[in-house]
């Protein structure tokens, strides 16, 4: 069934404002609950690191909650929830975002305290050796012990050999054991400038509430040099790349790697609807084949994440007990071909389009999850109005687009593939 | 992505400055026993509705552990009317989403769609309601999928601790510690999924429920005639089952040889859903292990680094269920980490809490809770949901924040005294045997060593 695509029915309103210092500021009213949502995106992550300080980044993330001058140790979440806010941040390869949650009775605390970490962060060398542990564990919990996690370090290091998205968001190893106080005050430096960073107040505020307090607190904050551009360009892959890692596991894993443009580029939203017909829902190309039909796998993942600089599409899937990975991923590559060759159906476009408006919608559901649309928007795909723009950019893409667009990306001499193999017990304890 | 805080506890039934109300909505009873609630929402273009079936994984029958999971999975592999790929193909064109699961207390389907795809995504819906088939070779498939799923569960530690926790606190006599693995799932068949099926999904046992942009006067008689058309059947009556008791501290190790960090759960007994210390207990636990400035998480993480994340568990089901410490740290700071945990333990009985915590604790909780519970449409489904399965009503809710500002600090140290105890606690280890067996055997009277590569997540017998 074709349905219409209704443009503009879910328009977001957002007031912008650009402080002196450079720091842009969205805000976003929503009365619905009596909280309000308050995001900051800086634009620094792991791609802003270099050999020997891998993970600093998101080492920093854990940081910035461990005092300042103002509100010192601890204080930061002891202030914000004891005034019914919670907290929590990530780290990606390009941004370092952090994100409170709190009644509306706390914003002006929440100005205050935000603007003192960025302004005043303190760097007390005990605390700088115990957050080292908290990561360090952190690495080992979503890493070294899970199949998963090595499998993802190991593609992304061979899916890029020069360009700084080869190494992980969490660090090497012997990265986080080494970070000095010097390479953190740095990366303080380097990436906590106001003008470096956009805030997103989404809930129930007005815009000159919001707009006063960031001027009260945050506006005197001086700016400072960005970061140093991002130089080295990944160069083309000429030929196909594999790795297997070997470790206990019940399954193998499978993850096949492509490389596409930057998701600033305007052919996002043509991958986004390939990502969806391939990968979203059981009606989608690949589940129908390789988890229901030919019953190869037991689940399979498709798409990209948004990146500043050229990404991957990457797909993951864990093999079936008794079946062989390079079965699975000869179906894989098969059904990849055919949307080559044969390209898309009107039908299936539509349904992409459904599909990708209805996850849409869902996103809109909460202050949070419209604050980090907004934010994720305005730094990635460059104006956070391109949100109110999701139906129609949409709407212009075709079945041809689709088509090429499989064509073009999906190369061997692109693919970068790593296998996990399951070691049996015995080899493991050698 | 790397996220800095920890998930915190399941219980999080937490709570605005103020009061929180739930906003106004219709009950109705069927003539076949179902209940229908309506609640308009309007300020996103979606609706959600979900229906609830009383019994879970509760009402499995012996020696069927997972069967409410997978029947509630297969409803949506197939009817008279469609295959299952037709009807992933039908709501994935409207942009729905739809599926199946079960928890302790109940099976449930759940479909959210666009509100201008309202006919079309019910007729799907009501399908599935109505007319479940359950195809021969989408049982065979489902089946086999799921016992390599509960093979897998293995290789992720955080998972499979919750597993082996539960076979080994509860035990197999208690339906909560009857765990599905590759070995009970593999044994299921149609005729059992048929059965459980037609005896459960029946009026008596149904309350459906919509939330989200629609007019009330026309969906209500449409879900109302979906509804009664389902047979009344018999109400799922829950049996009493008593608590497992112990006799001393036990200890259970599952050796991963491979493992770098142990992860483990300290389990006491803990209360049921309705329980009326409730309120004070998820103050206290709040505290104690329930947010990032919680006493574990301060100490294990924030002031000793040993880990990412420390919390405490509040189970609160139909029958009791566990309190359960629970965090993870590197091979060779196993030891340290528990004792720490036992310390803080130790400190909650001795020292417990002062009127600036409990201040502290109560803004917290009702400063999250219109975000957590309140604020989308599935949330207030999720909640009414809730009510209606342990038979609360509405005051839960609505006199929430009165009865967490009424609790005194003489109450929760009393609450934190009874419940949280220092003796007969059940461990339960996931990490490398060889390595720490030596160390941990001094925390309780009874341990065990069981490998993992053992079939299932049963505990052998202590």
């Amino acid at each position: 069934m074709l349905l219409p695509l209704i443009a503009g029915a879910q328009e977001l309103k957002v007031a912008t404002h650009t402080l002196k210092n450079g720091m842009k500021v969205l805000v976003h009213e929503d009365h619905d609950v009596p909280n309000v949502a308050l995001y900051f995106f800086y634009r620094i992550g792991s791609r802003n690191e270099r050999p020997g300080t891998t993970g600093i980044s998101h080492y920093f993330e854990h940081m910035m909650f461990n005092g300042a001058k103002k509100y010192g140790p601890k204080q930061f979440d002891i202030q914000m929830e004891k005034n019914g806010g919670s907290n929590n941040a990530y780290t990606s390869r390009d941004v370092t975002v952090y994100t409170d949650w709190f009644p509306k009775e706390a914003l002006e605390l929440m100005f205050d305290m935000e603007s003192d970490r960025i302004r005043d962060l303190a760097f007390d060398p005990k605390i700088v050796e115990s957050e080292r542990g908290v990561v360090y564990s952190e690495r080992r919990t979503s890493v070294d012990n899970s199949p998963f996690g090595v499998l993802y370090e190991q593609l992304n290091a061979a899916a890029y050999i020069a360009h700084p998205y080869h190494w992980p968001v969490v660090g090497w190893a012997s990265d986080i054991e080494s970070w000095t106080m010097d390479d953190l005050k740095a990366h303080f430096k380097m990436g906590y400038a106001p003008n470096n960073c956009v805030m997103v107040v989404s809930g129930d505020v007005t815009e000159a509430q919001a707009l006063a307090l960031a001027r009260k607190y945050i506006e005197p904050i001086a700016s400072q040099p960005p970061p140093p551009e991002v130089r080295t360009k990944e160069p083309e892959q000429l030929g196909e790349r594999r790795v297997t890692v070997k470790r206990p596991a019940q399954l193998p894993i499978v993850m096949v790697s492509y490389h596409v443009p930057r998701t600033k580029d305007p052919e996002t939203p043509v991958l986004d609807v390939l990502e969806t017909i391939l990968g979203t829902g059981r009606s989608s190309r690949l589940y129908t084949r390789m988890v229901d039909k030919d019953q190869l796998v037991l689940n399979v993942n498709a798409g990209s994440s948004p990146s500043l600089d050229p990404g991957q599409f990457q797909f993951s899937f864990q093999v079936r007990g008794g079946k062989r990975p390079e079965d699975a991923e000869k179906a894989l590559y098969e059904e990849l071909a055919r949307l080559a060759k044969d390209g898309v159906t009107a039908e299936e476009l539509n349904k992409a389009r459904n599909q990708i408006l209805g996850n849409f919608y869902r996103g809109l559901k909460t202050i949070a999850g419209k604050a980090n649309l907004l934010g994720t928007y305005e730094v990635f795909f460059g104006g956070w109005e391109k949100v109110n723009q999701v139906a129609a950019e949409l709407e212009k893409v075709t079945p041809a687009d689709v088509q090429k667009a499989a064509a073009k990306y999906f190369k061997e001499t692109g693919r970068t593939v790593a296998t996990l193999i399951p070691e049996t017990a015995q080899e493991a304890s050698k | 992505m790397r996220t800095r805080t920890l998930v915190l506890g399941l219980l999080m039934m937490c709570p605005v400055f103020g009061q929180a109300k739930l906003p106004p909505y219709t009950k109705q009873t069927l003539p076949n026993g179902a209940t229908l609630i309506l609640l308009r929402k309007p300020d996103v273009p979606l609706i959600s509705v979900r229906a609830l079936f009383r019994g879970g994984s509760e009402a499995e029958p012996e020696g069927q552990a997972g069967i409410a999971g997978l029947t509630a999975e297969l409803i949506r592999r197939g009817t008279a009317q469609r295959t299952a790929e037709q009807i992933s193909l039908e709501m994935d064109s409207l942009g729905a989403t739809v599926g199946g699961g079960s928890d302790r207390q109940a099976s449930y389907l759940y479909t959210e769609f666009m509100a201008r795809t309202q006919e079309p995504a019910l007729k799907v819906f009501a399908d599935l309601m109505l007319n479940a088939s359950f195809p021969e070779a989408e049982v065979k498939k489902t089946l086999a999928q799921a016992v390599d799923a509960a093979k897998s569960a293995k290789d992720n530690p955080a998972m499979a601790i919750g597993r082996y926790f539960n076979a080994f606190y509860f035990g197999a006599a208690h339906p909560y510690g009857r765990v599905a693995d590759e070995g009970t799932l593999g044994r299921l068949n149609r005729d059992q999924i048929v059965g459980f099926h037609k005896k459960m999904y029946v009026g008596k046992n149904l309350i459906l429920i919509a939330a989200g942009d629609f007019d009330p006067a026309k969906l209500g008689p449409q879900l109302a005639a979906l509804a009664g058309q389902l047979p009344a059947g018999g109400a799922f009556q829950p049996g009493q089952v008593a608590a497992p008791k112990f006799e001393s501290a036990r200890l259970l190790l599952v050796d991963k040889p491979d493992a770098t960090q142990t992860y483990f759960r300290i389990g006491m007994p803990g209360i049921t859903r309705t329980n009326p210390d409730r309120v004070a207990l998820m103050i206290v636990n709040t505290l104690f292990g329930g947010r990032f400035t919680s006493m574990l998480n301060d100490e294990l993480r924030v002031n000793a680094g040993l880990t990412y994340g420390a919390n405490c568990m509040l189970e609160q089901d139909r029958l009791a269920g566990a309190i359960a410490i629970n965090t993870y740290t590197r091979t060779d700071t196993t030891e340290k980490a528990m004792d720490m945990a036992l310390a803080i333990l130790k400190r909650l009985r001795e020292k417990g809490l002062d009127a600036e915590q409990l201040a502290s604790a109560k803004a917290y909780i009702k400063g999250g809770f219109p975000t957590q519970r309140l604020e989308t449409a599935d949330q207030l489904a999720g909640l009414i949901g809730d009510l209606e399965i342990f038979d609360l009503t509405k005051a839960e809710v609505d006199d929430l924040f009165a009865k967490i500002d009424s609790i005194t600090v003489a109450q929760a140290n009393a609450v934190a005294r009874k419940y949280y105890t220092e003796e007969k606690l059940q461990f339960c280890l996931v990490g490398n045997a060889g390595k720490i067996q030596d160390v941990v055997k001094k925390y309780a009277a009874k341990m065990k060593v069981h490998p993992v590569k053992a079939a299932g997540f049963a505990a052998p017998a202590f």
